[in-house]
Protein backbone atom coordinates (compact mmCIF):
# COMPACT_ATOMS: atom_id res chain seq x y z
CA UNK A 1 0.00 0.00 0.00
CA UNK A 2 2.94 2.38 0.83
CA UNK A 3 4.57 1.69 -2.23
CA UNK A 4 1.34 1.97 -4.02
CA UNK A 5 0.87 5.42 -2.83
CA UNK A 6 4.07 7.37 -2.79
CA UNK A 7 4.37 5.42 -6.58
CA UNK A 8 0.76 7.39 -7.44
CA UNK A 9 2.74 10.59 -6.20
CA UNK A 10 5.43 10.69 -7.90
CA UNK A 11 3.43 10.18 -10.79
CA UNK A 12 0.97 12.85 -10.23
CA UNK A 13 4.06 15.21 -8.75
CA UNK A 14 5.64 14.78 -12.05
CA UNK A 15 2.90 15.87 -14.03
CA UNK A 16 2.64 19.07 -11.66
CA UNK A 17 5.90 19.78 -12.54
CA UNK A 18 6.02 19.27 -15.64
CA UNK A 19 2.98 21.78 -16.13
CA UNK A 20 4.60 24.20 -13.54
CA UNK A 21 7.94 24.27 -15.63
CA UNK A 22 6.08 25.70 -18.90
CA UNK A 23 3.77 28.39 -16.66
CA UNK A 24 7.42 29.26 -14.87
CA UNK A 25 8.93 29.81 -18.12
CA UNK A 26 5.95 31.97 -19.54
CA UNK A 27 6.17 33.83 -16.61
CA UNK A 28 9.79 34.09 -16.31
CA UNK A 29 10.80 34.89 -19.68
CA UNK A 30 7.39 36.12 -21.16
CA UNK A 31 6.18 37.87 -18.53
CA UNK A 32 2.89 36.99 -18.80
CA UNK A 33 0.62 36.06 -16.23
CA UNK A 34 -1.46 32.96 -17.49
CA UNK A 35 -4.18 32.24 -16.00
CA UNK A 36 -5.54 30.15 -19.35
CA UNK A 37 -2.70 28.28 -18.71
CA UNK A 38 -4.87 25.55 -17.00
CA UNK A 39 -7.39 25.52 -19.64
CA UNK A 40 -4.76 24.10 -22.22
CA UNK A 41 -3.85 22.04 -20.35
CA UNK A 42 -7.30 20.63 -19.98
CA UNK A 43 -7.65 21.14 -24.47
CA UNK A 44 -5.24 19.05 -25.11
CA UNK A 45 -6.82 16.28 -22.69
CA UNK A 46 -9.85 16.70 -24.19
CA UNK A 47 -8.11 16.21 -28.10
CA UNK A 48 -6.45 13.10 -26.70
CA UNK A 49 -9.95 11.60 -25.96
CA UNK A 50 -10.71 12.87 -29.25
CA UNK A 51 -8.02 11.40 -31.22
CA UNK A 52 -8.17 7.92 -28.92
CA UNK A 53 -11.84 7.41 -29.41
CA UNK A 54 -13.03 8.75 -32.53
CA UNK A 55 -9.59 7.71 -34.87
CA UNK A 56 -8.31 5.33 -32.64
CA UNK A 57 -4.83 6.73 -32.54
CA UNK A 58 -3.29 6.60 -29.07
CA UNK A 59 -2.05 9.51 -26.90
CA UNK A 60 1.86 8.78 -27.06
CA UNK A 61 1.42 9.06 -30.96
CA UNK A 62 -0.79 11.96 -30.51
CA UNK A 63 1.74 13.69 -28.78
CA UNK A 64 3.14 13.99 -32.25
CA UNK A 65 0.40 16.35 -33.61
CA UNK A 66 -0.69 18.18 -30.04
CA UNK A 67 2.93 19.24 -29.34
CA UNK A 68 3.89 21.00 -32.52
CA UNK A 69 -0.14 22.05 -32.56
CA UNK A 70 -0.24 24.01 -29.20
CA UNK A 71 3.19 25.07 -30.13
CA UNK A 72 1.42 26.90 -33.20
CA UNK A 73 -1.75 28.17 -31.45
CA UNK A 74 0.02 29.47 -28.04
CA UNK A 75 2.51 31.40 -30.47
CA UNK A 76 -0.48 32.51 -32.05
CA UNK A 77 -2.24 33.60 -28.90
CA UNK A 78 0.68 35.39 -27.68
CA UNK A 79 0.90 37.32 -31.68
CA UNK A 80 -2.64 38.69 -31.68
CA UNK A 81 -3.99 38.85 -28.18
CA UNK A 82 -0.45 39.22 -25.87
CA UNK A 83 2.06 41.89 -28.11
CA UNK A 84 -0.32 44.62 -28.47
CA UNK A 85 -0.36 44.50 -24.53
CA UNK A 86 3.56 43.67 -24.30
CA UNK A 87 3.69 47.18 -26.87
CA UNK A 88 1.87 49.47 -24.84
CA UNK A 89 2.74 48.33 -21.54
CA UNK A 90 5.17 51.11 -19.65
CA UNK A 91 6.73 48.88 -17.04
CA UNK A 92 6.70 44.74 -16.31
CA UNK A 93 4.04 45.84 -13.52
CA UNK A 94 1.61 47.41 -15.93
CA UNK A 95 1.84 43.93 -18.11
CA UNK A 96 1.59 42.13 -15.34
CA UNK A 97 -2.23 43.38 -14.47
CA UNK A 98 -2.73 43.44 -18.34
CA UNK A 99 -1.89 39.87 -18.94
CA UNK A 100 -3.59 38.78 -15.97
CA UNK A 101 -6.98 40.45 -17.07
CA UNK A 102 -6.29 39.55 -21.18
CA UNK A 103 -5.71 35.72 -19.83
CA UNK A 104 -8.49 35.51 -17.21
CA UNK A 105 -10.73 36.39 -20.42
CA UNK A 106 -9.31 34.13 -22.36
CA UNK A 107 -9.79 31.08 -19.68
CA UNK A 108 -13.78 32.19 -19.73
CA UNK A 109 -13.22 31.66 -23.73
CA UNK A 110 -11.75 28.32 -24.04
CA UNK A 111 -14.03 26.58 -20.86
CA UNK A 112 -17.20 27.98 -23.15
CA UNK A 113 -16.03 26.19 -25.71
CA UNK A 114 -15.33 22.86 -24.41
CA UNK A 115 -18.76 23.25 -22.33
CA UNK A 116 -20.27 23.39 -25.81
CA UNK A 117 -19.21 20.50 -26.90
CA UNK A 118 -18.57 18.53 -24.38
CA UNK A 119 -20.60 19.47 -21.18
CA UNK A 120 -20.08 19.34 -18.00
CA UNK A 121 -19.23 14.98 -17.17
CA UNK A 122 -16.37 13.45 -16.36
CA UNK A 123 -14.33 12.43 -19.33
CA UNK A 124 -11.73 9.20 -19.90
CA UNK A 125 -10.46 6.72 -22.38
CA UNK A 126 -8.77 3.08 -22.40
CA UNK A 127 -5.09 3.55 -22.79
CA UNK A 128 -2.75 0.60 -21.18
CA UNK A 129 -4.93 -0.24 -18.26
CA UNK A 130 -3.27 -3.52 -17.69
CA UNK A 131 -1.63 -3.82 -14.01
CA UNK A 132 2.47 -3.33 -14.19
CA UNK A 133 4.25 -4.88 -10.85
CA UNK A 134 5.91 -2.05 -8.96
CA UNK A 135 8.19 -3.23 -5.98
CA UNK A 136 5.18 -5.28 -5.02
CA UNK A 137 2.38 -2.97 -6.17
CA UNK A 138 0.45 -3.20 -8.86
CA UNK A 139 0.62 -0.03 -10.88
CA UNK A 140 -1.45 0.64 -14.02
CA UNK A 141 0.58 0.44 -16.96
CA UNK A 142 -0.73 4.16 -18.16
CA UNK A 143 0.85 5.78 -15.13
CA UNK A 144 4.00 4.24 -16.00
CA UNK A 145 3.53 5.62 -19.42
CA UNK A 146 3.06 9.34 -18.56
CA UNK A 147 5.81 8.73 -15.62
CA UNK A 148 8.46 8.45 -17.58
CA UNK A 149 7.17 10.86 -20.53
CA UNK A 150 6.93 13.32 -18.15
CA UNK A 151 10.51 12.70 -16.90
CA UNK A 152 11.92 12.49 -20.48
CA UNK A 153 10.41 15.87 -21.36
CA UNK A 154 11.08 17.77 -17.99
CA UNK A 155 15.25 16.34 -18.47
CA UNK A 156 15.11 17.61 -21.87
CA UNK A 157 13.40 20.77 -20.95
CA UNK A 158 15.61 21.31 -18.16
CA UNK A 159 18.57 20.19 -20.61
CA UNK A 160 17.78 22.33 -23.56
CA UNK A 161 17.61 25.53 -20.67
CA UNK A 162 20.30 25.43 -19.38
CA UNK A 163 22.81 23.37 -21.90
CA UNK A 164 21.83 25.27 -25.43
CA UNK A 165 22.40 28.98 -26.90
CA UNK A 166 18.98 29.37 -27.34
CA UNK A 167 18.17 28.04 -23.67
CA UNK A 168 20.82 30.36 -22.39
CA UNK A 169 19.46 33.47 -24.09
CA UNK A 170 15.94 32.77 -22.81
CA UNK A 171 17.38 32.60 -18.94
CA UNK A 172 18.76 35.90 -20.19
CA UNK A 173 16.05 37.63 -21.11
CA UNK A 174 14.13 36.02 -17.81
CA UNK A 175 17.11 37.61 -15.51
CA UNK A 176 17.73 40.67 -17.57
CA UNK A 177 15.64 42.11 -21.27
CA UNK A 178 17.38 45.30 -21.17
CA UNK A 179 20.92 43.52 -21.19
CA UNK A 180 19.85 40.56 -23.66
CA UNK A 181 18.72 42.88 -26.30
CA UNK A 182 22.65 44.36 -26.25
CA UNK A 183 24.24 40.58 -26.79
CA UNK A 184 21.83 40.51 -30.11
CA UNK A 185 19.01 39.25 -28.86
CA UNK A 186 15.53 39.75 -30.10
CA UNK A 187 13.76 40.16 -27.32
CA UNK A 188 10.26 40.27 -28.45
CA UNK A 189 11.19 36.98 -30.47
CA UNK A 190 12.48 35.21 -27.44
CA UNK A 191 9.47 35.78 -25.44
CA UNK A 192 7.01 34.69 -28.35
CA UNK A 193 8.81 31.58 -28.29
CA UNK A 194 8.85 30.58 -24.47
CA UNK A 195 4.97 31.74 -24.41
CA UNK A 196 5.12 29.14 -27.50
CA UNK A 197 6.83 26.30 -25.78
CA UNK A 198 5.49 26.63 -22.43
CA UNK A 199 2.23 26.12 -23.73
CA UNK A 200 3.71 23.07 -25.62
CA UNK A 201 4.56 21.76 -22.22
CA UNK A 202 1.09 22.63 -20.67
CA UNK A 203 -0.13 20.37 -23.92
CA UNK A 204 2.13 17.19 -23.00
CA UNK A 205 0.98 18.18 -19.50
CA UNK A 206 -2.45 17.52 -20.34
CA UNK A 207 -2.12 15.10 -22.71
CA UNK A 208 0.06 12.89 -19.97
CA UNK A 209 -2.68 13.30 -17.41
CA UNK A 210 -5.78 12.01 -19.59
CA UNK A 211 -4.17 9.01 -19.88
CA UNK A 212 -4.73 7.79 -15.91
CA UNK A 213 -7.10 10.53 -14.56
CA UNK A 214 -10.78 11.73 -15.65
CA UNK A 215 -11.06 14.87 -16.84
CA UNK A 216 -13.99 17.46 -17.23
CA UNK A 217 -14.53 20.67 -18.52
CA UNK A 218 -14.35 23.03 -15.43
CA UNK A 219 -10.67 21.38 -14.39
CA UNK A 220 -8.41 23.86 -16.06
CA UNK A 221 -8.55 26.42 -12.69
CA UNK A 222 -7.83 23.59 -10.91
CA UNK A 223 -4.22 22.83 -13.12
CA UNK A 224 -3.15 26.63 -13.10
CA UNK A 225 -3.67 27.15 -9.29
CA UNK A 226 -1.54 23.85 -8.68
CA UNK A 227 0.98 25.23 -11.27
CA UNK A 228 1.11 28.68 -9.64
CA UNK A 229 1.70 26.74 -6.13
CA UNK A 230 4.42 24.77 -7.13
CA UNK A 231 6.18 27.33 -9.33
CA UNK A 232 5.85 29.90 -6.13
CA UNK A 233 6.84 27.43 -3.99
CA UNK A 234 9.76 26.17 -5.78
CA UNK A 235 10.84 29.65 -6.49
CA UNK A 236 9.56 31.49 -9.50
CA UNK A 237 11.49 31.33 -12.50
CA UNK A 238 13.45 28.01 -11.28
CA UNK A 239 13.20 24.94 -13.12
CA UNK A 240 14.73 22.77 -10.28
CA UNK A 241 12.84 24.20 -7.88
CA UNK A 242 9.30 23.73 -9.72
CA UNK A 243 10.20 19.56 -10.26
CA UNK A 244 11.20 19.24 -6.66
CA UNK A 245 7.94 21.07 -5.24
CA UNK A 246 6.28 19.30 -7.78
CA UNK A 247 7.19 16.21 -6.37
CA UNK A 248 6.98 17.31 -3.12
CA UNK A 249 2.90 17.74 -3.63
CA UNK A 250 2.01 14.84 -5.61
CA UNK A 251 3.64 12.54 -2.80
CA UNK A 252 2.06 14.28 0.49
CA UNK A 253 -1.06 14.04 -1.94
CA UNK A 254 -1.08 10.54 -2.34
CA UNK A 255 0.02 9.52 1.00
CA UNK A 256 -2.62 12.16 2.47
CA UNK A 257 -5.70 10.28 0.12
CA UNK A 258 -4.28 6.56 0.72
CA UNK A 259 -3.86 6.79 4.58
CA UNK A 260 -6.46 9.76 5.81
CA UNK A 261 -9.08 11.26 3.65
CA UNK A 262 -9.22 12.21 0.07
CA UNK A 263 -11.05 14.82 0.76
CA UNK A 264 -8.18 16.26 2.32
CA UNK A 265 -5.61 16.79 -0.35
CA UNK A 266 -6.64 20.45 -1.06
CA UNK A 267 -5.92 21.22 2.68
CA UNK A 268 -2.90 19.44 2.91
CA UNK A 269 -1.71 21.30 -0.53
CA UNK A 270 -2.35 24.53 1.13
CA UNK A 271 -0.76 23.83 4.20
CA UNK A 272 2.69 22.80 3.02
CA UNK A 273 2.45 25.62 0.41
CA UNK A 274 1.67 28.17 3.86
CA UNK A 275 4.84 26.14 5.31
CA UNK A 276 7.14 26.98 2.61
CA UNK A 277 5.81 30.44 2.25
CA UNK A 278 6.39 31.17 6.14
CA UNK A 279 9.90 29.44 6.27
CA UNK A 280 11.19 30.78 2.98
CA UNK A 281 9.27 33.37 1.49
CA UNK A 282 11.04 33.25 -1.60
CA UNK A 283 10.93 29.28 -2.52
CA UNK A 284 12.51 26.17 -1.67
CA UNK A 285 15.52 27.16 -4.21
CA UNK A 286 14.27 30.99 -4.89
CA UNK A 287 17.10 33.89 -4.04
CA UNK A 288 15.68 36.32 -1.90
CA UNK A 289 15.77 39.45 -3.62
CA UNK A 290 17.59 42.20 -2.55
CA UNK B 1 34.13 53.79 -38.69
CA UNK B 2 31.06 54.90 -36.56
CA UNK B 3 29.77 58.51 -37.61
CA UNK B 4 26.99 60.00 -35.86
CA UNK B 5 25.16 62.92 -37.48
CA UNK B 6 22.78 65.79 -35.92
CA UNK B 7 21.38 63.03 -33.24
CA UNK B 8 19.00 64.86 -31.24
CA UNK B 9 17.44 62.70 -28.31
CA UNK B 10 14.17 63.87 -26.32
CA UNK B 11 13.02 62.56 -23.02
CA UNK B 12 9.30 63.86 -22.67
CA UNK B 13 10.02 67.96 -23.18
CA UNK B 14 13.16 67.77 -22.12
CA UNK B 15 15.99 67.93 -24.50
CA UNK B 16 19.03 65.48 -23.38
CA UNK B 17 21.14 65.68 -26.97
CA UNK B 18 20.94 68.46 -30.08
CA UNK B 19 22.60 67.89 -33.03
CA UNK B 20 25.29 65.89 -31.63
CA UNK B 21 27.81 64.62 -34.66
CA UNK B 22 31.12 63.02 -33.89
CA UNK B 23 33.30 59.94 -35.72
CA UNK B 24 34.77 56.75 -34.31
CA UNK B 25 37.43 55.16 -36.45
CA UNK B 26 38.53 51.93 -35.77
CA UNK B 27 42.24 51.40 -33.47
CA UNK B 28 41.56 55.04 -31.74
CA UNK B 29 40.06 55.41 -28.31
CA UNK B 30 37.75 58.78 -28.19
CA UNK B 31 36.86 59.97 -25.13
CA UNK B 32 33.87 62.00 -24.50
CA UNK B 33 33.92 64.38 -21.25
CA UNK B 34 31.17 65.62 -19.69
CA UNK B 35 29.72 66.62 -15.96
CA UNK B 36 26.63 64.45 -14.68
CA UNK B 37 23.45 65.05 -16.75
CA UNK B 38 25.25 66.40 -19.84
CA UNK B 39 23.61 63.41 -22.35
CA UNK B 40 26.35 61.40 -22.18
CA UNK B 41 24.69 58.23 -21.05
CA UNK B 42 21.65 59.24 -23.91
CA UNK B 43 24.33 59.20 -26.69
CA UNK B 44 25.78 56.45 -26.07
CA UNK B 45 21.91 54.60 -25.46
CA UNK B 46 21.35 56.29 -29.32
CA UNK B 47 23.66 54.91 -30.85
CA UNK B 48 22.97 51.35 -29.14
CA UNK B 49 19.40 51.65 -30.51
CA UNK B 50 17.81 51.56 -26.46
CA UNK B 51 15.89 54.70 -26.81
CA UNK B 52 14.18 56.95 -29.45
CA UNK B 53 16.11 59.86 -31.73
CA UNK B 54 14.59 62.76 -33.51
CA UNK B 55 13.89 62.43 -37.33
CA UNK B 56 16.80 64.52 -38.86
CA UNK B 57 19.41 62.20 -36.97
CA UNK B 58 21.57 59.83 -38.97
CA UNK B 59 23.84 57.18 -37.62
CA UNK B 60 26.16 55.25 -39.85
CA UNK B 61 28.64 52.50 -39.54
CA UNK B 62 31.57 51.48 -41.99
CA UNK B 63 28.65 52.77 -44.47
CA UNK B 64 25.65 50.51 -42.79
CA UNK B 65 22.56 52.63 -41.83
CA UNK B 66 22.14 52.03 -38.15
CA UNK B 67 19.29 54.99 -37.65
CA UNK B 68 16.20 53.19 -37.38
CA UNK B 69 17.32 49.90 -36.56
CA UNK B 70 16.56 47.57 -33.16
CA UNK B 71 19.09 46.98 -30.41
CA UNK B 72 19.96 43.19 -31.22
CA UNK B 73 20.67 44.37 -34.90
CA UNK B 74 22.65 47.02 -33.92
CA UNK B 75 24.62 44.74 -32.27
CA UNK B 76 24.54 42.47 -35.11
CA UNK B 77 26.35 45.32 -37.06
CA UNK B 78 29.00 45.57 -35.17
CA UNK B 79 28.26 48.22 -32.50
CA UNK B 80 28.54 47.06 -28.71
CA UNK B 81 27.58 48.62 -25.64
CA UNK B 82 28.75 48.35 -22.04
CA UNK B 83 26.20 49.94 -20.17
CA UNK B 84 26.39 52.38 -16.97
CA UNK B 85 26.10 49.05 -14.06
CA UNK B 86 27.74 47.10 -16.66
CA UNK B 87 24.38 44.96 -17.26
CA UNK B 88 25.49 41.51 -16.87
CA UNK B 89 23.93 38.87 -16.11
CA UNK B 90 24.08 38.28 -12.68
CA UNK B 91 22.34 34.89 -12.17
CA UNK B 92 24.09 32.75 -14.78
CA UNK B 93 27.70 32.19 -14.99
CA UNK B 94 31.00 34.05 -15.78
CA UNK B 95 31.46 31.49 -18.88
CA UNK B 96 27.37 31.91 -19.80
CA UNK B 97 27.77 35.37 -19.61
CA UNK B 98 30.93 35.12 -22.21
CA UNK B 99 28.85 32.80 -24.30
CA UNK B 100 25.79 35.19 -24.39
CA UNK B 101 28.54 37.46 -25.92
CA UNK B 102 29.27 35.61 -29.02
CA UNK B 103 25.04 35.26 -29.74
CA UNK B 104 24.96 37.84 -32.62
CA UNK B 105 25.53 35.67 -35.70
CA UNK B 106 28.55 37.53 -36.81
CA UNK B 107 30.17 36.52 -33.74
CA UNK B 108 30.22 32.68 -33.98
CA UNK B 109 33.12 31.74 -36.51
CA UNK B 110 35.30 33.76 -34.06
CA UNK B 111 33.72 32.39 -31.37
CA UNK B 112 36.98 30.41 -29.96
CA UNK B 113 39.35 32.57 -31.10
CA UNK B 114 37.38 35.75 -29.21
CA UNK B 115 37.03 33.54 -26.06
CA UNK B 116 40.72 33.04 -26.00
CA UNK B 117 41.61 37.18 -26.64
CA UNK B 118 39.48 37.92 -23.58
CA UNK B 119 41.18 34.85 -21.40
CA UNK B 120 44.82 36.55 -22.33
CA UNK B 121 42.93 40.05 -21.43
CA UNK B 122 41.81 39.22 -17.85
CA UNK B 123 43.41 36.10 -17.33
CA UNK B 124 41.46 36.16 -13.74
CA UNK B 125 38.02 35.46 -15.54
CA UNK B 126 39.93 32.52 -16.46
CA UNK B 127 39.86 31.37 -12.80
CA UNK B 128 36.24 32.49 -12.32
CA UNK B 129 33.73 30.65 -15.54
CA UNK B 130 31.64 28.88 -13.39
CA UNK B 131 30.88 31.42 -10.77
CA UNK B 132 27.81 33.32 -10.74
CA UNK B 133 28.72 36.64 -12.10
CA UNK B 134 26.67 38.67 -9.29
CA UNK B 135 29.24 36.95 -6.82
CA UNK B 136 32.24 38.86 -8.11
CA UNK B 137 33.95 42.06 -7.23
CA UNK B 138 33.61 45.75 -8.55
CA UNK B 139 36.22 44.86 -11.16
CA UNK B 140 35.76 41.49 -12.10
CA UNK B 141 32.24 42.60 -13.32
CA UNK B 142 33.16 45.21 -15.24
CA UNK B 143 35.42 42.32 -17.17
CA UNK B 144 33.13 40.38 -17.60
CA UNK B 145 30.87 43.35 -19.06
CA UNK B 146 33.38 44.07 -21.49
CA UNK B 147 34.68 40.44 -22.10
CA UNK B 148 30.72 39.67 -22.73
CA UNK B 149 30.47 42.70 -26.00
CA UNK B 150 34.39 41.92 -26.97
CA UNK B 151 32.68 38.27 -27.61
CA UNK B 152 30.39 39.93 -30.41
CA UNK B 153 33.32 40.40 -32.53
CA UNK B 154 32.60 44.49 -32.24
CA UNK B 155 34.70 47.01 -34.92
CA UNK B 156 32.87 49.72 -32.12
CA UNK B 157 32.85 49.67 -28.65
CA UNK B 158 31.08 51.66 -26.74
CA UNK B 159 31.38 51.78 -23.13
CA UNK B 160 29.64 53.97 -20.27
CA UNK B 161 31.48 55.01 -17.29
CA UNK B 162 33.62 52.12 -17.11
CA UNK B 163 35.42 53.29 -14.16
CA UNK B 164 32.48 53.70 -11.74
CA UNK B 165 32.47 52.45 -8.65
CA UNK B 166 36.60 51.01 -8.89
CA UNK B 167 39.75 52.06 -7.28
CA UNK B 168 42.07 53.89 -9.19
CA UNK B 169 44.18 50.70 -9.42
CA UNK B 170 41.52 48.59 -10.91
CA UNK B 171 40.95 51.74 -13.35
CA UNK B 172 44.25 52.11 -14.11
CA UNK B 173 44.00 47.68 -15.02
CA UNK B 174 40.81 48.30 -16.90
CA UNK B 175 42.15 50.98 -18.85
CA UNK B 176 45.45 49.14 -19.86
CA UNK B 177 42.99 46.62 -21.52
CA UNK B 178 40.83 49.24 -23.36
CA UNK B 179 44.33 50.35 -25.46
CA UNK B 180 44.80 46.89 -26.24
CA UNK B 181 41.76 46.48 -27.57
CA UNK B 182 42.36 49.38 -29.53
CA UNK B 183 45.69 47.86 -30.73
CA UNK B 184 43.67 44.58 -32.36
CA UNK B 185 41.75 47.71 -34.65
CA UNK B 186 38.12 47.93 -32.32
CA UNK B 187 37.53 51.51 -32.02
CA UNK B 188 36.26 52.35 -28.63
CA UNK B 189 34.11 55.43 -27.65
CA UNK B 190 34.41 55.70 -24.02
CA UNK B 191 32.68 57.98 -21.83
CA UNK B 192 33.96 58.83 -18.72
CA UNK B 193 33.77 61.33 -15.81
CA UNK B 194 37.41 60.26 -14.88
CA UNK B 195 39.31 62.72 -17.51
CA UNK B 196 42.74 62.11 -15.83
CA UNK B 197 42.99 58.77 -16.65
CA UNK B 198 41.10 58.40 -19.70
CA UNK B 199 42.83 61.02 -21.56
CA UNK B 200 46.18 59.34 -20.70
CA UNK B 201 45.06 56.68 -23.22
CA UNK B 202 43.03 57.79 -25.77
CA UNK B 203 43.68 59.23 -29.10
CA UNK B 204 40.96 62.24 -29.14
CA UNK B 205 38.36 63.36 -27.20
CA UNK B 206 35.09 65.84 -27.29
CA UNK B 207 33.69 67.69 -24.67
CA UNK B 208 29.84 67.76 -23.92
CA UNK B 209 27.66 70.35 -21.92
CA UNK B 210 23.81 70.03 -21.65
CA UNK B 211 23.36 67.88 -24.28
CA UNK B 212 25.54 69.55 -27.31
CA UNK B 213 29.35 69.39 -28.28
CA UNK B 214 31.33 72.34 -27.01
CA UNK B 215 34.95 71.05 -28.71
CA UNK B 216 37.00 68.54 -30.07
CA UNK B 217 40.91 68.02 -30.10
CA UNK B 218 43.53 65.44 -29.84
CA UNK B 219 43.84 64.07 -26.46
CA UNK B 220 47.00 65.46 -26.09
CA UNK B 221 45.85 69.15 -26.48
CA UNK B 222 42.83 68.53 -24.17
CA UNK B 223 45.07 67.51 -21.42
CA UNK B 224 46.72 70.64 -21.58
CA UNK B 225 44.00 73.15 -22.62
CA UNK B 226 43.20 75.34 -19.96
CA UNK B 227 39.51 75.43 -19.82
CA UNK B 228 39.50 71.15 -19.80
CA UNK B 229 42.15 71.16 -16.83
CA UNK B 230 39.42 73.89 -15.02
CA UNK B 231 36.42 71.66 -15.81
CA UNK B 232 37.53 68.14 -15.72
CA UNK B 233 41.36 67.46 -14.13
CA UNK B 234 40.49 69.37 -11.31
CA UNK B 235 43.12 72.83 -11.77
CA UNK B 236 42.17 74.96 -9.64
CA UNK B 237 43.87 77.83 -10.83
CA UNK B 238 42.56 81.47 -11.34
Amino acid sequence: MLSYAVFSGITLGGMYALVAMGLTLQYGVSRIMNLAYGELVIVASFAAFVLMTSAGINPVIGLLIFIPASFALNWAIYRILLSPLVARAKNRGMLEVDSILATFGLLFIVQGILLVWFGGNYYSYDFMNGAVDVFGAAIAANRLVALGFALVFGLGFYLVLTRTRMGTALRAVAVDPQSARLVAIDVNFAACFAFALGGAMAAVGGVLVSMFLTFSTSMGVAFTMKALIVVIMGGVGNMLGALVAGLILGIAEALVATYIDPGLTIAVTYVIFLLVLLIKPSGLFGRTVS
Amino acid sequence: MLEVHKLSVSYGKHTALRDVSLRVDRGEIVVMLGANGAGKSSLLKACAGLVAKHENTAIALSGKDLTDLAAHRIVEAGLALVPEGRGIFGDLTVRENLELGAFAKRARTSEKDNLERVMTLFPKLSERLDQDARTMSGGEQQMVALGRALMSNPDILLLDEPSLGLSPIMTGDLFKALAAIRNTGVGVLLVEQNAHQSLAISDRGYLIENGAITGQDTALALQSDLAVQKAFLGLATA
